[in-house]
């Protein structure tokens, strides 16, 4: 099985590197730039699972080195279009893409590009980031990817040699019989998170000392959760439990890489977590006065910083 | 008439300045380095409006000095209150009359309970400056101040007189026959700025590009109002089109002022401009999910500007 991973980046650069280093066939498609470091300083990885350096695969356009089985895509939401343009020369008849995004609306987006029956879903639970240099640094005690077909299908034989490479390589999860849940059950979970931490400006434990804040925090779950039940996919009161516990722990400093971004100045996926949750509430007849707010703050950033102040 | 102002920043500064350039007798009570600053250089105003000026004003650093006062303009912010309270009292005389120029209301009740109802005029400036970095006073736009009885009835003396000295200034307003309904205009509209550009960080030009901008805008516009009718001064609706038309401008650069405060890192009058209004509307049972938002905000702002960061 060959797997083409598009950029070498956090997530990517972390996953594919793990895959490759247990022997997996793994061919990262990435910028000259990048091609030309990893080439001098080989795909450098700090761990809390263990450093490794190591010589990876790579090629610069997505035509070099296939035919691929399995597509990974790992970008930012509002990168898919140049990301999709990148991996489109790499995609085949057999060719499976397994993209590890947040939100939903990428799936439509894939799904129109290269066919449905050529997209599944999947995501990451991976905390690393890549530094000026190029080294990965992945910091949290966790690592995981999960993956699956969409519709509860029997797995392709790609994604089971997936999981199969994947469990060799000492990443976590795998195939997900119910990856669809997965996904909205992270989406729940990532979509209260950024926006009240945006809309409040502050980590969890600081919106807790507001008076309303818990109930803010609850009744923003609480909107998600009616999306995703009506798109049939309600995470259940043992999901819930677990996004609630995650979003009201009394001091916590857990905070949205979202609101991390949006104080430095960068990029946000706002149209993609926050908008999309917002546009499915809307098609359901569903009212989100919480994430309505967050959003026009979101919207009112992504102003400021277009025109840089 | 003897006028005391508490401080020189961009209200009181600007304020006195002018009525001390009409020959009225001004005051500042200082902290003993801005009275040495402001002995040494003089009260520096730079305005567009009203000419560029040094003056050699009065000083004094405790309220013991110089008195008695007829009039004590008080124009700190809300969160200084107790303070000011402090360093103004033993000026405060049988005769004295303190005319505090604060936003919102719940300074009121502070004010009542320390120095006597009868004591507390109502009032509030409409000038627009700020301090320097040399503490000179840089005044743009506005500049006008309003203030009255709150029990409606024709004002005493030392008012009057205020009312005449602003004239000889060329201080817009002054005497104001219905100063509640003004205190609560001013609200209503500080109320829904304050806690629109706080909650989404931005001008109003910036909230109102939003898909949902301009409606909730005009639901915290509404909430206010419906706070402001319930306790008996509903703005008129020529005041209300006024303050929704400027609230909801598209492309306005206006902003208010607390966000600038939150930017720098400073305290802010989150419980006397969006808190009070907060209180006041469930005290009447009166919906406020905007300005639930924009509390919690502000709260939450407090919350990590006291532990000094994200992280």
């Amino acid at each position: 099985m060959k797997i083409l991973i598009l950029g070498a980046g956090a997530i990517g650069g972390y996953v594919g590197g793990r895959l490759h280093q247990t022997g997996a066939d793994v061919t990262f498609l990435v910028r000259p730039a990048r091609r030309q470091a990893i080439e001098r300083d080989g795909l450098v990885i700090k761990s809390t699972k263990g450093d490794v350096t190591q010589k990876v695969k790579t090629v610069l356009t997505g035509s070099d080195g296939g035919p691929y089985d399995i597509v990974l895509l790992t970008p930012k939401a509002y990168d898919l279009d140049s990301a999709i343009e990148a991996i489109a020369p790499a995609v085949g008849p057999d060719t499976t893409v397994v993209p590890l995004l947040n939100g939903m609306r990428h799936l439509d987006v894939l799904d129109a590009r290269f066919g449905k029956d050529r997209v599944v879903g999947g995501l990451a639970r991976v905390g690393v980031a890549m530094s000026g240099d190029g080294t990965i640094h992945h910091t949290s005690p966790f690592a995981a990817i999960s993956f699956g077909e969409r519709g509860g299908k029997a797995p392709r034989a790609a994604l089971k040699e997936l999981d199969a490479a994947v469990k060799k390589s000492g990443v976590d999860g795998g195939l997900n019989g119910n990856i669809e849940q997965d996904l909205w059950d992270k989406w729940i979970m990532l979509c209260s998170l950024a926006a009240t931490n945006c809309l409040m400006r502050g980590s969890s434990g600081d919106i807790l000392e507001a008076e309303e804040g818990e109930a803010i925090v609850l009744e923003t779950i609480d909107e998600c959760r009616s999306v995703a039940a009506a798109a049939g996919h309600d995470p259940g009161e043992t999901g819930m439990k677990t996004i609630r516990g995650f979003l009201t722990v009394k001091g916590s400093r857990f905070t949205a890489s979202m609101l991390h971004d949006l104080e430095k100045g960068n990029m946000v996926e706002a149209d993609h977590i926050v908008g999309d949750m917002i546009a499915r509430a809307k098609k359901a007849g569903i009212s989100t006065p919480n994430l309505r707010m967050a959003y026009v703050n979101l919207q009112v950033y992504l102003a400021r910083r277009a025109r840089k102040g | 008439m003897k006028i005391l102002i508490l401080g020189a920043g961009a209200v009181g500064g600007y304020w006195g300045a002018r009525l001390h350039q009409a020959g009225i007798d001004v005051t500042f009570l200082l902290r003993e380095k801005r009275a040495e600053a402001v002995r040494k250089n003089g009260l520096v105003v730079k305005s567009a409006k009203s000419g560029d000026a040094v003056l050699p004003v009065k000083v004094v650093t405790k309220a013991t000095e110089g008195g008695p006062y007829d009039v004590i303009v008080l124009a700190c912010k809300g969160y200084d209150l107790g303070s000011a309270m402090d360093s103004i009292a033993p000026a405060v005389g049988a005769n004295t009359t303190i005319v505090p120029m604060l936003n919102g209301h719940i300074h009121f009740a502070t004010l009542d309970a320390k120095f006597g109802a009868e004591k507390i005029a109502g009032g509030l400036a409409r000038i627009s400056g700020m301090l320097g970095p040399n503490g000179e006073i840089l005044h743009s736009g506005a500049s006008g101040v309003s203030f009255g009885e709150r029990d409606g009835k024709p004002a005493r003396q030392s008012l009057v007189d205020l009312d005449a000295a602003c004239k000889k200034a060329g201080i817009d307003g002054g005497l104001n026959a219905n100063i509640n309904q003004d205190l609560w205009d001013k609200w209503l509209m500080l109320g829904s700025i304050a806690g629109m550009c706080s909650a989404m960080r931005g001008t109003i030009g910036d909230i109102m590009a939003s898909d949902d901008g301009e409606a909730i805008m005009s639901e915290i516009l509404d909430e206010c109002r419906k706070v402001a009718t319930a306790e008996g001064y509903p703005p008129s609706d020529k005041a209300f089109a006024g303050v929704k038309g400027a609230l909801t401008q598209k492309g306005a650069k206006t902003v208010a002022s607390i966000l600038g405060d939150i930017e720098k890192g400073g305290a802010v009058e989150g419980r006397q401009i969006v808190g009070d209004m907060l209180a006041r509307a469930r005290k009447h049972g009166i919906a406020a999910p905007n300005l639930r938002f924009a509390y919690a905000h502000l709260q939450t702002y407090e919350a990590r500007r006291e532990r000094g960061g994200l992280k």
